[in-house]
């Protein structure tokens, strides 16, 4: 793997899992359409299908739930949403995140007051 | 009909779940049947007609070997006695992330390290039910801290 790709996963590794959080946080939402949304964003998900593995932990650990429900156009759907304890871990995350992306944009002057 | 389309789809969940072999099966079948409901949901809603359009699906999804390897991430560390050791695949055995020997390796030593805690934990309960409630008997230390490690069993089940 190239270093480029190398440094992609190694940043994925710890956030993208608060983005799926995120992302069902006032509503839940269905698998394809997580997917799709990480689809649109470049370099947050190494691709598409590894999205759902990582659903599949959250919902382990008990961060999501998950319940299939009938869909108006097409197959069933799995609709992801945020249990309490994926709320508190959200929560954690962005207190924790912005301590230390300041601290990142401090040493690496990629702060904007840098 | 649909066919020449489900063709590719069921090749493609083929060759992710023939690299599989190592998860819960639980989780396998979770993850065969999220990317099956993703490609069916991409196919009806997006009014896919055609195989490439289909490939480009099944392209985003990423190749069988990546999205197994997310897999195995994604499964932390597994349970001792994960799966009965599958048959090796005669044609093309797919890459693996982890050397067959390490998972009876691992089940043996978690196999061992619960008889230690069993173990102590019996020395414990045993020390204090023999304790007179006047005069309370200290353990002696070494005997604590070093509980007869046993043989660690042979695991029957090398894969």
């Amino acid at each position: 793997m190239s270093d480029v790709g190398q440094l992609a996963t190694s940043l994925r590794r710890g956030t993208l899992e608060f983005c799926v959080l995120a992302m069902v946080e006032f509503e839940d939402r269905y698998g394809t359409e997580i997917v799709r949304r990480f689809g649109d964003e470049p370099g947050l998900a190494a691709s598409e299908g590894t999205i759902y593995p990582l659903l599949s932990r959250l919902r382990r650990v008990g961060w999501l739930d998950s319940k299939w429900a009938e869909s108006p156009s097409g197959p069933p759907r799995r609709y992801y949403g945020l249990t309490a304890a994926g709320r508190a871990a959200l929560e954690h995350f962005r207190t924790e995140w912005v301590s230390f992306r300041q601290t990142v944009d401090r040493l690496v002057g990629t702060g904007e007051a840098a | 009909m649909k066919t020449q389309y489900t063709d590719v789809v069921t090749e493609y969940l083929r060759e992710v779940d023939l690299r599989l072999a190592g998860l819960p099966v639980l989780q396998r079948r979770e993850l065969l049947a999220d990317l099956a409901a993703h490609i069916e949901t991409e196919r009806v809603e997006r009014g896919l007609v055609g195989e490439a359009e289909l490939i480009e699906v099944l392209e985003r999804l990423g190749s069988p070997e990546v999205v197994a390897r997310a897999a195995y991430e994604e499964a932390g560390p597994l349970p001792p006695i994960a799966a009965p050791p599958s048959p090796p695949v005669a044609m093309a055995p797919p890459p693996r992330d982890r050397a067959p020997w390490v998972l009876p390796v691992i089940g043996a030593g978690l196999v061992a390290m619960l008889i230690m805690m069993a173990l102590c934990a019996g020395l414990f309960f045993f020390a204090r039910s023999g304790n007179s409630p006047a005069e309370p008997m200290r353990m002696a230390p070494q005997e604590s801290a070093e509980p007869v490690a046993p043989p660690a069993p042979t695991p029957s089940f090398t894969g």
